[in-house]
C-alpha cells in the first residue's frame, strides 16, 4: 500500500521535479537520490526490495573515483534508472 | 565518408555486415556507466557457480592456463556504431561449460562484473562457437577501459551483453535480466532486430 499523507506526497512530487528539470541527468539524479534516502531513512515512504536494488544500481551508475572521468553511459544510467525509481516511489 | 555521411567510406561488402541503424566506425568507443575499475591480478578470481555439478574458481595464473581461441569479428552497439574485423583472443566459452558440466536445469546465464555490474543470457546464446572470455583485442592485452583484464564477447548481440571487466557466471533455471536490462534494455538485444530498448 502507498505512503499516503502530504509528506509522502511532497517527497514524490520534489522527485519527479529533480529528474525533470534543466540541467546535466548526473548532477539531478545525484539530488534526486538524495531526497530520496533522507525520505526512506526517516520512513516517509516505504523501502521495498526493488527500490534498495535501484537505488543501489544508481550508485553504481554514479559512481566516480578521485581523478577519474564519469562513464559515457552514467547520464543515460541515470535517466533510465530515476525513471523506473519515480515509477516505484509513486507506489510506495 | 560512409554511406551514412559520416565516418570513414564503407565498401559494399561492408555495408552488408552493419545492422540496420548502425554506422560504421574504425575507432572503438568507450561507453560505460560510472568508473572504470581497479583491478589487481593478485587477488582477481573468476568463479562459475549455479546450475552446474562442478563450480569452480580460477585465479588469474590458472585463467591463463586454459587452452586459447582466436576469433575475428564485428562488434555493434546499441549506441549505434558497429566496428568491423576486430580480433579477439581468449577463451572458448565451451571451454568454461565443460569444466562446468552444466545441469540440464540450466537455461540462462547472469554474467557478473566488477562493481556489481551484470548482464543476462539464454545459454543457447552463450554456447556460441564465437562467444570468448576474451583478454586480448586486436594482438594487445585489453586496456582498462575496454575491459582489462577480461570481458566476454558475444559478437551475435548489441555489445552491452559482452560484459567488461567479467568475473564471473551464475547458470539459472530461469531468466534474470541484468543492469540494463533492468531498466528499458532489450532482453534479447540482436542488432539485425534492432533489439534495442524493450519501450
Amino acid at each position: 500500500m502507498p505512503s499516503t499523507g502530504p509528506r509522502a506526497d511532497e517527497v514524490r512530487a520534489e522527485f519527479h521535479r529533480l529528474i525533470s528539470q534543466p540541467g546535466h541527468a548526473v548532477d539531478n539524479a545525484r539530488m534526486a537520490m538524495e531526497t530520496l534516502e533522507s525520505a526512506l531513512a526517516e520512513g516517509v515512504l516505504t523501502r521495498t526490495p526493488e527500490i534498495d536494488q535501484t537505488l543501489a544500481d544508481l550508485r553504481l551508475a554514479l559512481e566516480q573515483d578521485d581523478g577519474q572521468k564519469l562513464g559515457g553511459k552514467s547520464a543515460e544510467a541515470a535517466r533510465f534508472i530515476t525513471r523506473r525509481l519515480g515509477q516505484l516511489i509513486d507506489a510506495a | 565518408m560512409n554511406f551514412l555521411g559520416r565516418g570513414p567510406r564503407v565498401s559494399d561488402e561492408q555495408k552488408k555486415r552493419i545492422p540496420p541503424g548502425q554506422y560504421f566506425t574504425e575507432k572503438w568507443p568507450v561507453l560505460h556507466y560510472g568508473s572504470v575499475p581497479r583491478v589487481d591480478l593478485k587477488t582477481w578470481d573468476f568463479k562459475v557457480w549455479g546450475e552446474v555439478d562442478n563450480p569452480f574458481e580460477l585465479d588469474w595464473a590458472e585463467f591463463k592456463m586454459l587452452p586459447r581461441k582466436p576469433i575475428h569479428t564485428d562488434i555493434h552497439c546499441v549506441t549505434r556504431w558497429s566496428r568491423l574485423d576486430t580480433d579477439f583472443e581468449g577463451v572458448a566459452i565451451q571451454t568454461v561449460l565443460e569444466r562446468a558440466k552444466l545441469r540440464p536445469t540450466a537455461h540462462f546465464v547472469v554474467v557478473h562484473a566488477e562493481q556489481g555490474y551484470t548482464t543476462n543470457l539464454p545459454l543457447d546464446v552463450l554456447d556460441d562457437d564465437d562467444v570468448i572470455l576474451a583478454d586480448m583485442a586486436d594482438g594487445a592485452p585489453l586496456t582498462p577501459d575496454h575491459g582489462y583484464p577480461l570481458r566476454l564477447v558475444v559478437p551475435k548481440r548489441y555489445f552491452w551483453k559482452s560484459a567488461k571487466w567479467v568475473r564471473g557466471l551464475q547458470f539459472t533455471q530461469v531468466d534474470k535480466p541484468g543492469f540494463w536490462e533492468r531498466y528499458g534494455y532489450n532482453n534479447n538485444a540482436d542488432p539485425w532486430k534492432e533489439e534495442r530498448f524493450s519501450e
